[in-house]
């Protein structure tokens, strides 16, 4: 048994990194540059960002290293927001793959998501060397954000599973994600520091504060770039709604992964 | 394994299909058929009528049927791609379907990637494929081509190239759906030196054709189904007898 096991998963380890690979070289495919763009794209679109918000516009002017905690946040939420969108198409998009051979589903979802992994790592080379520049000095905090990518990485990648297996029904799913998608947006206090939302309200800003996505930004700023940010346990000393993001997190995690188990056996006959 | 003499053992196994005379993916759908009393736009469709037969290990077991008699849908639920609306099919040892030659394949990558990307569909890891790779590609006869993307190869090369890889796959049954019913006189020999292979090795075949010369060549058990309910079981000119039976 034990060995039919091992088989089993030597497969989906194969399909997988096969599958990342494809993804991959698809996405640079005949641009003369390459796979350079995963790099140099985030790096312009970071200076046009830092030029606008931190020198044009006066938010967050006075928090120090404001840009590069601003950047850290639209990494993170670019890499939560490809995790689920590209997630909750792919199923759909393999469609014809699904409807001739027998493998297991999980495989495309968890694959797209490793794709975003990889966008996020190039990303946070580019977030390295502006914090470098700024001057933001190394911290023992730093060593916590990868907890707060995991807890993203889970957190997206149950909705992916969840979304992706609705998808396969009601195709409406992609167009009301990316309704949701801009409320979450504004909602994440990815483009302002969280303490504008607390000097407005410190309930809204406790409220928001329960998201994992939130929760998650406002923390990796926190630990890693500069105290001066507010995050849940700066607002809040109740631990209820401080444990609630990761609550909520591992249960996105644990019902999307069940519902998309038990619907992926008829995704060939339902795409 | 329990059984050992049955290689794939189907059991009145039935399969509806619902259809909407409106394709329903969508959420309106849904939510204003929550409000009808009754849905009058849906109709449901047995593809399958209580199907149950088994294949023993080293057969070449041929099905047989008109186009839309539910062929393929049993192949698929051998295959486990669908799930049986009741009743069971089982299978003991490795199984390889082939529904379609060059499943997955990129127009946009080149031969080469594309055989690594077959080829781990199929199980294969890369340095497995790495071994392979020179006989894949003389199979193919497509030595100058593998660094040009599959988008600018003929439908000929492509299904050479699928072919060259798809009998690389280890199996111990193999279901074909009707693979051998494309290309030229070429590609035909190279099939038929596959099936006398297979035969050799004893493997178990699952072979879906409209081919008679192939049925009387290869197998030696087929069925005949016919909307969704097997007419003839037993030897292979029986099958051929009964099939042709259908259409006068």
């Amino acid at each position: 048994m034990a060995n039919k096991y091992m088989k089993k998963y030597r497969y989906s380890l194969i399909l997988l990194r096969e599958l990342v690979i494809v993804d991959f070289k698809l996405r640079y495919q005949g641009s003369v540059l390459g796979y350079l763009w995963a790099l140099l794209r985030p790096l312009f679109l970071f200076v046009i960002m830092y030029v606008f918000f931190v020198k044009v516009l006066d938010i967050g002017k006075e928090i120090p290293h404001w840009g590069v905690a601003l950047l850290l946040g639209i990494v993170m939420w670019n890499f939560f927001q490809e995790v689920v969108k590209q997630g909750l198409k792919s199923v759909t998009k393999n469609g014809g793959i699904i409807r001739k051979i027998n493998f297991p589903k999980y495989i495309i979802v968890v694959s797209t998501s490793l794709s975003a992994v990889i966008n996020l790592l190039i990303n946070l080379v580019v977030v390295v060397i502006f914090a470098a520049v700024d001057g933001v000095s190394p911290s023992w905090g730093m060593l916590l954000i990868p907890l707060f990518l995991v807890e993203l990485y889970i957190f997206g990648t149950g909705l992916a599973f969840f979304l992706s297996a609705v998808n396969v029904k009601f195709r409406d799913i992609d167009y009301i994600w990316e309704i949701i998608t801009q409320a979450l947006f504004y909602g994440s206090a990815i483009m302002f520091p969280l303490n504008r939302v607390v000097d407005a309200s410190r309930e809204a800003a406790i409220i928001v504060s329960v998201s994992p996505i939130t929760q998650a930004i406002q923390d990796a700023r926190f630990f890693g770039v500069t105290k001066a940010v507010d995050s849940t346990h700066t607002i809040t000393s109740s631990m209820f709604v401080i444990a609630a993001p990761y609550v909520i997190t591992v249960l996105m995690f644990v019902i999307g992964a069940l519902y998309f188990r038990r619907r992926s056996p008829y995704f060939a006959e339902d795409i | 394994m329990s059984d050992a003499k049955h290689a794939v053992e189907v059991y009145d196994v039935h399969k509806k299909f619902s259809y909407s005379r409106h394709k329903n993916n969508s959420l309106k759908r849904a939510i204003t058929q929550v409000f009808k009393k009754k849905d009058h736009s849906h109709s449901e469709f047995y593809a399958l009528n209580g199907i149950s037969f088994n294949v023993e290990k080293g057969d070449f077991f041929g099905i047989l049927g008109r186009n839309g008699s539910g062929k393929s849908t049993l192949l698929k639920i051998i295959s486990e791609i669908y799930q049986p609306t009741s009743g069971s099919a089982k299978h003991h040892g490795k199984l390889v379907s082939f529904i379609e030659l060059g499943v997955g394949f990129q127009p946009e990558l080149t031969g080469r990637e594309n055989i690594y990307l077959n080829g781990a569909l199929l199980g294969f890891s890369k340095s497995e494929i790495d071994d392979m790779y020179d006989d894949i590609v003389s199979f193919a006869e497509l030595e100058k081509f593998m660094n040009q993307n599959l988008k600018n190869y003929s439908s000929g090369m492509k299904v050479r190239l699928a072919f060259s890889v798809a009998i690389r796959a280890k199996a111990d049954i193999l279901v074909l759906d009707e693979v051998l019913a494309v290309g030229d006189a070429a590609f035909r020999k190279k099939c038929n030196t596959y099936f006398e292979t297979l035969k050799d090795d004893k493997k178990t075949v699952i072979l879906v054709t409209h081919s008679m010369g192939d049925v009387r060549k290869y197998c030696n058990k087929a069925i005949v189904i016919e909307k969704g309910q097997i007419i003839y079981e037993g030897g292979s000119e029986g099958a051929v007898e009964a099939y042709q039976g259908l259409f006068e």
